[in-house]
């Protein structure tokens, strides 16, 4: 063996350990970067872009859903300002988005027109380009609303929301493969306490656990708000449990009784910690999910969100990378709450800043330094008239203050509804590896 | 010879005969879509002589009645708001829910028997199933078509309707006037009688009926004098008179709640909502104000006459099947059977235009018990079969 050889067998063989280690601390990463499931690459530096999917509004420009790129490099003479938008095309209710697990492309759901699009966001991402639109989803699935967008290796997992039949909350899970191929379709639990509905989808590959939670159908969140609150048949129609799955085999292990509608599902991304979190929309509360010295997960109940009584509509959620902190946006009041985490079983709300009429999502940078807002919740339940504020805010937090960055108002830029939030790189080289480690990659790859 | 002249004039009897039947079927007059039993109960239907009912049509029919393709983002069907399996409206709402989530101010009605009526829709604005169906195409806030041209380009370009339109129609394509006469034919196929009081009261089984029930039937055609409007007649029973009436229901919605309390004064009123199974909070009236749109104001079948006399009139509904279609009344604002029975033992809402029938009736707990069970037992023998064709004629393809 020459020297040269000898060094790069060495490297090999470090390189492996390395490797190794990880697999033993098991990291899962899950920043905000913290919705983006722990088998796709992180942006850990500075995001270059931020994408917002965006909804069409009657009487704004072009009526159109879109998405919208928005430089956040404060190095760039774009610094905080629209630098590319996309059209697809009709009013759909576009919600949410999800980066296949290569971060090369970008998922992005409506959840009335149950269109799929799929944008490249390597080729440039200062530019996405529409390469597909899955207009299957509903006669492959029978399922209506995709909601989350969660990869795994090679493919998609799309939580929906309602079904094609009578648009109630009865509905499933379907995966994908990330060329858009329908695989399967997993409907919700019925039985053993399971009340069929459902709204995101978070794994733990470390311990083969996916975490599901449940909202509720399309007559509920397309119609008008003050309606539906006002219709005591309709609040029945809201799911109350949360479902703890064995990821590989996609059969629920437990069911957990979650009164109020829980939202986002989100796993501690600190290296070591295996719990996950989520809260409930309609009764303001905050669950945690742990193993018990058994092995058996159980949910505690651990906080609650302003005043129930009030219904302050918990809507995101984002943890921060240590584990030790989330913030929680309440839609009614306009307002972002962080919530000390250290001890996961006791979180304690240290911080509240209103941030506008309303506020729906919330994505920190992966080292948390800087925390990104938008405002739209859903189409008909966005607050009307002059409180109807649409933007991007950008804020420097230091641990204890929001300091205001940039700012744009998604209706002067005749743009829509600003929603989901997702961060780019100029050159995907500089994304970090998996954070899942390549142990529990190659054990997912076949589901 | 005069043995072979009868046996000519035979022939040609038996032929005239044959060819007779022959037209008869190919005209369509000999399709059954429901059985004589089926319709115990019910009056024979006038069937429009421009659109008589054949198989082709009918399954047609079903098929764009259940097609999510004829709205304008393909999401709604006639089927979304009329659902087979919840007794064909939409148990879990108190009014629709149409395009891009748009507000209905009113509760959709079941299309069980809907061939009977004389008017259409709550307020009567409509008198045959055949133009009734212009409405939900058009409507922006149910199936939100730009045009008409624009639904029937698409139900001509679907690969699915090739030759259907053409099978039922001598050869001819889809326009409006075909979808409406598959849709209406269909629609008057949705009769359903027979029901437990079918059977006891036309069918003379005295079994079929417990003596509940049968209290029940008492009340409704005695003490409750609920047959006043919902007919009960000696062959047969639509329970509606076929016309419109003032019970008071919506009318404080629309009177009371939007003039009478100041926006000042709004929030010390409350309203329960309930955020989970046991968990029910006090919020106050304008807490959801910033995100509502403005309730809509409904006026009945005034909206149709203009004439005063008409306000908060509704139109009579049959109580056939009635136990499948909560909510009630036009505003979906009764959940339950029992809750209209409450209502109208306190003598409705009291009103300026309230129908001097709805005077408190007096009834006790019991009483209210056997007319709910009365009405409970109202439901029709083939509902699960009716309720099985549409859903099997329920497609789904790609959307464009
Ligand atoms: C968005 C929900 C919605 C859709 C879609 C819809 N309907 Fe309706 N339907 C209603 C409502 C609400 C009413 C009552 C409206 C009123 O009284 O003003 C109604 C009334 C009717 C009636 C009158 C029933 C009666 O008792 O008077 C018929 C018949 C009917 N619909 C058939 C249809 C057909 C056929 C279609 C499809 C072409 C359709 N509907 C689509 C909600 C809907
Ligand atoms: C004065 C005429 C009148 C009388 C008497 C009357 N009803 Fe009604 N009923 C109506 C009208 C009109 C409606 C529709 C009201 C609306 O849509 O707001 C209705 C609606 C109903 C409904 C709801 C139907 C649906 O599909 O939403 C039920 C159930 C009902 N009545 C039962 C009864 C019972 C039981 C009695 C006797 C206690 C009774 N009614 C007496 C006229 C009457």
């Amino acid at each position: 063996m020459k020297l040269k050889e000898s060094v790069v067998a060495i490297r090999k063989i470090s390189q492996v350990a390395l490797l190794g280690m990880g697999m033993m601390t098991l990291p899962l990463a899950n920043a905000d970067e913290s919705s983006c499931s722990p088998f796709t690459p992180l942006v850990k530096g500075q995001e270059d872009f931020v994408y917002v999917w965006t909804l069409g509004v009657k009487g704004i420009g072009d009526e159109s859903d879109k998405l919208v790129t928005v430089d956040v490099n404060p190095k760039s003479k774009a610094y905080g300002k629209v630098i590319a938008k996309t059209s697809v095309g009709g009013r759909g209710e576009a919600h949410h988005m999800g980066f296949t697990d290569d971060r090369k492309f970008m998922w992005a759901g409506a959840l009335d027109s149950n269109k799929i699009f799929i944008f490249d966001v390597a080729t440039n991402p200062a530019k996405p380009k529409l390469v597909k639109t899955i207009n299957n989803f509903v006669p492959k699935t029978g399922l209506v609303g995709p909601h989350t967008f969660y990869a795994t290796p090679g493919r998609m997992v799309v939580a929906a929301l309602s079904n094609a039949k009578d648009h109630g909350g009865q509905t499933g899970l379907a995966v994908y493969t990330n060329a858009g191929e329908h695989v399967a379709t997993y409907p919700m639990p019925t039985t053993n306490g399971g009340d069929g509905f459902g709204y995101d989808v978070a794994i733990n590959p470390n311990k083969n656990a996916m975490l599901t939670t449940a909202f509720t159908g399309w007559n509920n969140y397309m119609a008008d708000l003050g309606k539906l609150v006002k219709d005591p048949e309709a609040m029945k129609q809201f799911g109350n449990t949360t479902v703890m799955w064995d990821y590989k085999s996609m059969k629920p292990l437990k069911i957990f009784n979650t009164p109020g509608a829980a939202l986002e599902a989100r796993w501690s991304f600190k290296p070591g910690d295996n719990w996950a979190v989520t809260t409930t929309a309609l009764t303001s509360n905050i669950f945690v999910y742990k193993q018990d010295d058994k092995g058996e997960w159980q949910q505690h109940k651990v906080g609650t969100i302003g005043d129930p009584a009030k219904i302050p509509l918990p809507v995101d959620i984002a943890l921060i990378p240590d584990g030790k902190g989330m913030w929680v946006n309440t839609f009614m009041d306009g307002t972002t709450r962080f919530w000390d985490m250290t001890d996961p079983l006791n979180p304690k709300e240290t911080y509240t800043k209103k941030i506008g009429s309303q506020v729906n999502m919330v994505s920190p940078s992966f080292d948390g330094t800087r925390v990104y807002y938008t405002t739209s919740l859903l189409g008909n339940w966005d607050m009307k008239g002059k409180a109807d504020e649409q933007f991007l805010k950008m804020y420097h937090w230091d641990g204890k203050e929001l300091k205001p960055g940039f700012e744009i108002d998604f209706y002067k830029e005749k743009l829509g509804r600003a929603h989901h939030m997702k961060f780019q790189v100029r050159d995907l080289k500089t994304l970090q590896p998996l954070q899942a480690t390549v142990e529990s990659k190659t054990k997912f790859a076949s589901n | 010879m005069r043995v072979i002249f009868y046996l000519f004039i035979l022939f040609m009897i038996v032929a005239v005969l044959y060819m007779a039947v022959a037209l008869l079927n190919k005209s369509g007059n000999t399709y059954e879509p429901y059985s004589k039993e089926d319709a115990l109960g019910l009056p024979a239907m006038t069937i429009p002589e421009d659109n008589p009912l054949t198989a082709e049509k009918v399954a047609l029919g079903r098929k764009l009645f259940m097609d999510r393709r004829l709205s304008q983002n393909n999401t709604i069907s006639c089927a979304m708001c009329h659902v087979p399996e919840q007794g064909f409206v939409v148990n879990e709402i108190a009014t629709a829910v149409g395009l891009e989530g748009r507000t209905h101010k009113r509760n959709a009605p079941t299309i069980f028997n809907v061939g009977y009526y004389k008017h259409l829709f709550h307020d009567g604005r409509e008198f045959s199933l055949e133009n009734q169906i212009i409405g939900p195409l058009l409507a922006e806030n149910e199936m939100g078509n730009p045009s008409i041209g624009f639904v029937i380009e698409k139900i001509n370009s679907f690969p699915d309707y090739q030759g259907l339109f053409e099978q039922a129609f001598d050869g001819q394509k889809a326009n409006l006037e075909r979808v409406n006469l598959a849709i209406a034919s269909y629609e008057r196929t949705m009769v359903s009688g027979n029901s437990r009081f079918d059977q006891w009261y036309f069918g003379k089984n005295e079994k079929a009926l417990n003596e509940r029930e049968i209290n029940g039937f008492r009340l409704f055609s005695g003490k409750a004098n609920c047959i006043s409007c919902h007919t009960i007649n000696k062959d047969s029973a639509l329970f509606t008179d076929q016309s419109f009436h003032n019970t008071g229901a919506g009318w404080s919605r629309n009177n009371k709640v939007l003039s009478n309390l100041v926006k000042k004064e709004a929030s010390k009123h409350t309203f329960p909502v309930s955020l989970a199974p046991g968990i029910t909070v006090e919020v106050a009236n304008d807490h959801f104000d910033k995100a509502s749109e403005t309730p809509k104001n409904d006026v009945g079948r005034f909206e149709v006459t203009s004439n005063p006399d008409d306000s908060w009139l509704y139109k009579t509904p049959s109580l056939r099947n009635i136990e499948l279609t909560a909510p009630y009344m036009h505003d979906g604002s009764l959940r339950t059977l029992e809750s209209v029975v409450d209502f109208y033992n306190v003598g409705g809402e009291d009103n300026p235009y309230k129908d001097q029938r709805m005077v408190p009736l007096g009834l006790t707990q019991e009483e209210k018990a056997d007319l709910v069970a009365f009405m409970n037992a109202l439901t029709g023998s083939n509902v699960k079969r009716l309720e099985k064709e549409a859903r099997e004629a329920y497609f789904e393809a790609p959307v464009p």
